[in-house]
């Protein structure tokens, strides 16, 4: 489903080049629910940026769905990023102008979809996440919990074959972040693939599989010192 | 079409929606009423003046002291002026039209008539129809023997009451006084003198235009012949591309002629025409300035709204550009959100310059607002708001997707 070979990204200015993902491989099978760990400034955002086309590669290959998106153009990347791939951000980005049913409809609408169609697959996404009587709403008038849900609703509205999740529980309390990850669970049971950033190991824990960033490299856990180096220090604090 | 969510979005940011909308009704009120007006003026300026324009010349003279033997010293200085290389006809006429001065009457149908049906400029002077170049549409030009000297019917109006003086009339004073007959042989009458219409021109237009515009071609030529004590305008006919040196020249003639003389001036008559109309082409360029002022206005208000709106969603931009939005999806949202206020403040505006163009009408005289100005004010609105919109619309739809991760 989502398999980068190599890849690296480099953030140049004119006297420094900043590697944000070195020689990164991962592999990502279709159905998995997997983890994707590591401190801050590890390269976990970058890999989900690139993961998700939101932004460019330096260096590598990726190949999403079987298809190689690194020639691929603006409308493109656009066009996968509305069909394949479904966002769910830790500050869920619900348009705050637009009530639920809006900010659910929003990927729909790029998608050329008739209103009928559009209509269906909303109320049941919005049914999938509990919500389904908050479709007058706007995002200011639901608690952070309820606003993830639609914002989780907007990402299974299309459909996606992928389902990225960045710190889906990073500005929830427990009790919502609780509610939200057994969504997730739930959703990950009924096929979907699931690639979730997160810095909780709780959380990671619950995934089927982690992969742990630092500087930039998928690592692995048991062997690399690094992981250790900075297991340890966290011990501490 | 993204209808729906604008609308939604734009009631949710109404008071800043509601001025640009009023913004653009009142640009729009005001464009159409001012276009209105400038075309009106231009129409105005483009007034028939029914003589050979392209081809007058005048020259203008005072004499200091009224002159002993003025009708010869008159026929010497028209001889010398067709003498003149370029002129094709001369002629000393009592006005000519648009140099505001002119000598007007009274007319009436009938001899018991009591109040004059109107009042109409007399152009008096030998050879006129062939000097302006004036077009008969009926009738006849007046034969030699028809001419008396204006010194002399001036002495004794039994001149003209003894013999039924010739007259020729336009067209307009002809359909204003017989509507729907023929003026030809019809008589009219000044106080208890009467005259046969002979002619009729197609136009001429008065000197002045004192009584309105409606009443701009009512004017009537006599068979009087004028001389240098009673009139003081030299016109001629020229070759159109010799006008200048034959103004020279004829002005350094009658000097010669005449070193007494004064020259109050010379022009060709499309001078006369510029000078006249100095007023309205002023106000036309002032409402022309109007118009691209509020319109730059009004394109900077939609500038700076939309600048900041795309700086104010910035965030927002991002999250639909991650979630399957193209660029040109963007550049789209903004340009249709620019149309929507647009069309909204067109259709206020449409009915605020109605209420204009009523108000104009009753305090200022002012004809009915043509529907025609409406799209007219419309089309420029969508096209300014479309033109100013874009540049906004276009910065946002470069908002990267990768906007939608960052955290500020």
């Amino acid at each position: 489903m989502l398999k980068m070979t190599h890849l690296s990204k480099v953030y140049r200015t004119e006297v420094v080049e900043t590697y944000a993902l070195r020689d990164f491989n991962i592999d990502v099978k279709e159905g998995e629910f997997v983890a994707v760990t590591g401190p801050s400034g590890s390269g976990k955002t970058t890999f989900l940026t690139i993961a998700g086309l939101l932004e460019t590669f330096t260096g590598g290959e990726y190949l999403l769905d079987g298809v190689d998106v690194s020639g691929l153009n603006d409308n493109a990347r656009s066009k996968i990023r509305n069909e394949k791939i479904g966002f769910i951000f830790q500050a869920f980005n619900l348009i705050p102008d637009l009530n639920v049913f809006d900010n659910v409809e929003v990927p729909l609408r790029y998608r050329g979809m008739k209103a009928a169609e559009r209509k269906q697959r909303i109320m049941d996404a919005l049914e999938r996440v509990g919500l389904a009587s908050r479709l007058k709403h706007y995002p200011a008038e639901l608690s952070g919990g309820q606003q993830q849900r639609v914002a989780i609703a907007r990402a299974l509205a299309g459909s996606p074959r992928l389902l990225l999740a960045d710190e889906p529980t990073g500005n929830l309390d427990t009790q919502m972040a609780r509610g939200v990850m057994e969504l997730l669970e739930d959703i990950h049971r009924e096929g979907a693939t699931i690639v979730m950033v997160t810095h909780d190991p709780e959380l990671a824990a619950r995934a089927q599989r982690n992969v742990h960033i630092i500087d930039g490299q998928e690592v692995d856990i048991a062997e690399d010192p690094r992981f250790h180096a900075e297991h340890a220090a966290s011990s501490h604090v | 079409m993204e209808l729906g969510p604008i609308l939604s979005t734009l009631r949710r940011h109404k008071i800043t929606a509601f001025l640009l909308v009023a913004e653009i009704a009142l640009t729009c009120a005001i464009v159409c009423n001012a276009v209105f007006l400038i075309s009106q003026r231009l129409e105005r300026m483009d007034m028939p003046s029914g003589v050979a324009e392209n081809q007058l010349v005048m020259v203008q003279v005072a004499n200091i002291a009224p002159t002993e033997d003025a009708k010869a010293r008159t026929a010497e200085d028209l001889a010398a002026l067709r003498r003149i290389p370029g002129v094709k006809d001369a002629a000393l006429v009592s006005q000519v039209p648009f140099t505001n001065s002119s000598s007007n009457t009274s007319i009436k149908l009938s001899l018991n008539q009591k109040l004059p049906t109107l009042n109409a400029t007399q152009y008096m002077g030998e050879n006129m129809i062939q000097t302006f170049g004036s077009q008969l549409v009926a009738g006849r030009d007046f034969r030699p023997d028809e001419y008396m000297d204006y010194d002399a019917v001036l002495k004794d109006l039994d001149l003209v009451r003894k013999q039924t003086s010739s007259v020729i009339i336009t067209k307009a004073l002809a359909e204003r006084l017989w509507p729907g007959e023929s003026a030809l042989g019809k008589k009219l009458y000044f106080a208890d003198v009467g005259v046969r219409v002979v002619g009729v021109v197609k136009d001429l237009v008065r000197p002045s235009l004192f009584l309105g515009d409606d009443a701009a071609q009512w004017s009537m030529m006599f068979p009087l012949r004028m001389n240098g004590n009673n009139a003081n305008r030299f016109v001629l006919r020229v070759d159109p591309t010799q006008r200048h040196q034959v103004l020279e020249a004829a002005a350094k003639k009658l000097r010669e002629l005449d070193p007494h003389r004064i020259i109050l001036g010379k022009k060709t008559f499309d001078e006369i025409r510029s000078d006249f109309f100095r007023n309205d082409r002023a106000m036309a360029g002032t409402l022309v300035g109007v118009i691209i002022a509020l319109l730059t206005v009004t394109a900077l208000g939609i500038v700076g709204l939309a600048s900041f709106w795309v700086a104010q969603r910035r965030r927002t931009i991002g999250v639909r550009r991650a979630l399957g939005a193209t660029q040109s999806n963007i550049l789209r949202y903004f340009q249709t959100e620019n149309f929507l206020l647009a069309t909204i403040g067109i259709a206020l505006g449409m009915a605020l310059a109605w209420g204009i163009n009523l108000f104009l009408m009753q305090h200022y005289e002012l004809p009915r607002l043509p529907w025609i100005y409406l799209p007219v004010g419309a089309v420029a609105l969508w096209l300014i708001g479309q033109l100013a919109v874009l540049g906004p619309a276009l910065r946002a739809s470069r908002v990267p997707p990768v906007v939608a991760t960052r955290s500020v």
